[in-house]
């Protein structure tokens, strides 16, 4: 068993197990990636590193599918961007704080992932890609037409950042920083408790081996469905942070290239990895905001020419591959007989 | 002790000078009237895609020629020494758009920003203009929303907007003998305005709108569209597709012989860049309107050799509206004495203008939108094309008053 997932899948399961047999690496990795959290907008423009730590969650929500449960969404969009356009109506008409906006858009996604996954989980593969593809072009064509609504093409204009009442994060982006972090921090811990469940054991079970799952008598497309409405909330819980952030909702947030962007992410962080999204996302963002500024007019280029390295190169993503690196030097000195104390 | 003396002395002459040497830069120039002692104009605009010819990097080159006619005008007595231009590209994505606008004016020390193709965009950064109470000068941007619903004190509509397309474009043609319609149009939020704002004006022109027929968006096969809309004989077929599926739509206009019976094609938004690529047989008597043609009179052509010489191109409306608006942001500055956004807004609201670009042009002070005279123009034959660039016949002039909306109606309100 072990041994096909190695060669299966470049989220090896025995990567994660000596990775867990070390508590104390994986206490200073947290650490250093609260740390990296809480400093990034000293570093970074608050708004940009707001975008970073959103879509993050946004990748690490679909490694959920990808990397764990072996199913390659590509309508994600579907639930990034109706899960904006509620927060943002919610923030519009009834002024309420924004975390509450928030979560009534995650719900929301939620609510509309059941059918549309219900329905695609029945599929794998490839035909799942276009399913799921599928509806987020009719969720899109929703958004456009209905411009009552949602603005059309114009957008949801001016949504409002409310917060009980505290200027300092109504206004300044740098605060409102510090007050969303929690939220996305949330799905994300959200995210691994998921993935280290005995749920989502039974998850890269049914990846790997789909029949023999059955054959245990878990009921796989049930086990896949809410898979994919977990995937759906967390999506929606970032892309409300989102909506709230940048104060408007753009008919982008519904298109496919949205999602094909998040699926770009979680590869170039690696799949199977979930902190692989963190980093794919900051090297997405961070590209993109500095080439806007660089005088090169060829930004597609440039970003397509850095997957299609990734894809040739590394084929585990970056954290991926560190990781791997990491694991496979540890487990030449195990193997050698040196440096644990057992 | 008496070498620290002279060191104090030395030191204290020498912060004496130096002030001496700012004070005597000319009126208002003490300091603290400029943020950072310098102007920074921020073109940002679509820098890479499919808006890239119509603005793109050569209207960073036209905001540059302002700056530099500004500064050879005013010499020792400009207000402000140190000019600045930057370029920031949206990539035609409003969230990067709208973060990029905070940033400009947050940290780049933007005073104003120019341009902003693409509606929802702009609109983006005009919330930004709002909040950070800085200007934004849009140009490329047609939505009326900017001068509506959603105008606010710190943003101007420079070139051009939906309504000015369809008044243009659809009263003049009705008035000249086209009175019965058939407009074809992308169902999407622009197509369903423009076709709304063309039926207005052809109705009010005397004329009518027979049929309206949406089509998908995109789309590449209109022939089925045309057929129908030829079956009920109108004298005009209005479309308001644009881009790739105007090019579309156009060729297959000259395929279905509608041309042969007399049928003229109106063009709702039209730019020159467009006839320049797909050549100018295809669009061949074409009309539309352009708010400002590089041929439309020896002012014009002065300034697009210029901007021939300096981009081996010549420019478009957009190019000359973002000159435009640079150069009367500079004028509003020198009167103003200050890039205070407050102070430069009070200068140019209501200002009456005549440049380059805007003839008898007036930024009005109540909607922001600025008004102007602009053209009704027809494509030329392959045959009548004597240059480079030289496609358009001026068929009409469309007055300010007409072409723009009253400003009663445009529904702004400047209250913050």
């Amino acid at each position: 068993m072990t041994q096909s997932v190695i060669t299966q899948a470049p989220a090896d399961g025995a990567d994660v197990a000596v990775a867990a047999s070390n508590p104390r690496l994986r206490w200073i990795l947290l650490a250093a990636g609260l740390v990296a959290a809480l400093a990034l907008p000293w570093f970074v423009y608050p708004p940009v590193a707001m975008d970073i730590v959103a879509l993050a969650l946004f990748a690490i929500a679909l490694d959920i599918l990808l990397g764990y449960t072996g199913l390659l969404s590509f309508g994600h969009a579907a639930f990034w961007g109706s899960s904006a356009y509620v927060t943002g109506l919610i923030a519009t008409h009834y002024g309420l704080p924004f975390p509450v906006a928030v979560i009534g858009g995650a719900v929301f996604a939620m609510i509309l992932a059941l059918p549309i996954g219900y329905v695609s989980v029945r599929r794998s593969g490839i035909y799942f890609a276009m399913v799921t593809l599928a509806f987020a072009q009719m969720v899109y064509f929703i958004g456009y037409q209905w411009s009552d609504l949602t603005g059309g093409e114009n957008g949801l204009q001016g949504v409002p950042r409310s917060f009980f009442g505290i200027e300092a994060v109504e206004t300044d982006s740098f605060y409102f920083y510090y007050a969303a972090l929690p939220i996305l921090l949330f799905g994300m811990w959200a995210a691994w408790r998921i993935v280290h469940s005995p749920f989502g054991r039974v998850l890269v079970s049914i990846r790997d081996n789909a029949p023999r799952a059955r054959a245990l008598g878990y009921e796989v497309d049930k086990y896949k469905a809410v898979a994919f409405v977990l995937s759906a909330g967390l999506t929606g819980l970032a892309g409300g942070v989102f909506a709230i952030s940048h104060g408007f909702v753009a008919l982008t947030e519904l298109h496919w290239t949205t999602s094909g962007d998040v699926v770009l992410m979680t590869v170039l962080g690696g799949i199977g990895t979930l902190w692989g999204g963190i980093v794919g996302a900051f090297l997405t963002v961070m590209l993109a905001d500095y080439l806007a500024s660089s005088g090169f007019h060829g930004i597609d280029l440039i970003t397509g020419s850095v997957f299609v390295l990734v894809v040739l190169l590394f084929r585990r993503g970056v954290w991926g591959t560190v990781r791997h690196q990491w694991n496979s030097r540890r487990r030449r000195r195990t193997t050698s007989g040196e440096g644990t104390g057992r | 002790m008496e070498s620290k003396r002279k060191w104090a002395c030395a030191s204290a002459l020498t912060v004496t000078m130096l002030l001496s040497a700012c004070g005597g830069g000319g009126p208002g120039s003490s300091g603290g009237d400029f943020t950072g002692d310098k102007l920074v104009l921020a073109v940002l605009n679509d820098q890479s895609g499919i808006y890239k010819d119509a603005s793109g990097p050569n209207s960073v080159k036209a905001v540059k020629m302002a700056v530099a006619d500004y500064q050879n005008k005013y010499g020792d007595k400009a207000v402000v020494t140190k000019i600045e231009v930057t370029s920031t590209d949206h990539q035609n994505k409003p969230d990067i758009a709208n973060t990029k606008a905070a940033e400009l004016y947050e940290r780049g020390g933007a005073d104003v920003i120019l341009d902003v193709p693409t509606s929802s965009a702009a609109l983006a950064v005009a919330n930004q203009a709002k909040n950070h109470k800085k200007l934004f000068l849009d140009v490329s941007a047609a939505t009326t929303a900017l001068t509506g619903a959603q105008c606010n004190k710190y943003t101007f509509q420079w070139a051009y907007n939906t309504y000015l397309l369809a008044n243009g474009t659809g009263a003049t043609v009705t008035r000249n003998g086209g009175k019965k319609w058939t407009i074809i149009y992308p169902d999407y939020e622009f197509g369903q305005n423009m076709t709304k704002s063309f039926t207005d004006a052809v109705t009010k022109a005397g004329g009518t709108v027979q049929e309206t027929i949406p089509t998908p968006f995109p789309n590449e096969n209109f022939a089925t569209f045309l057929t129908k809309a030829g079956s009920g004989n109108p004298d005009v077929i209005g479309t308001m597709q644009a881009g790739g599926d105007l090019i579309n739509l156009v060729k297959q206009f000259n395929e279905s012989g509608l041309k042969d019976k007399g049928v003229e094609l109106a063009v709702g938004l039209m730019l020159i860049n467009d006839i320049h690529s797909l050549g100018v047989e295809q669009f061949a008597g074409t009309l539309f309107t352009d708010p400002w043609y590089w041929n439309q009179d020896p002012e014009a052509r002065a300034w697009a050799d210029r901007f021939l010489a300096e981009t081996g191109a010549r420019p478009s409306f957009e190019h000359a509206g973002n000159y435009s608006a640079a150069l009367q942001y500079l004028e509003a500055v020198q009167a103003a004495g200050t890039d205070d956004a407050d102070k430069v807004v009070a200068n140019l609201e209501g200002k009456k203008v005549n440049d380059v670009f805007l003839r008898n042009g007036e930024i009005r002070a109540t909607d922001h939108s600025v008004v102007h005279d602009a053209n009704l123009a027809r494509v030329k034959k392959p045959a009548d094309v004597k240059e480079d660039w030289d496609y358009e016949e001026i068929v009409a002039k469309i007055p300010a008053a007409e072409g723009f909306p009253p400003a009663e109606a445009s529904g702004c309100s400047m209250k913050p």
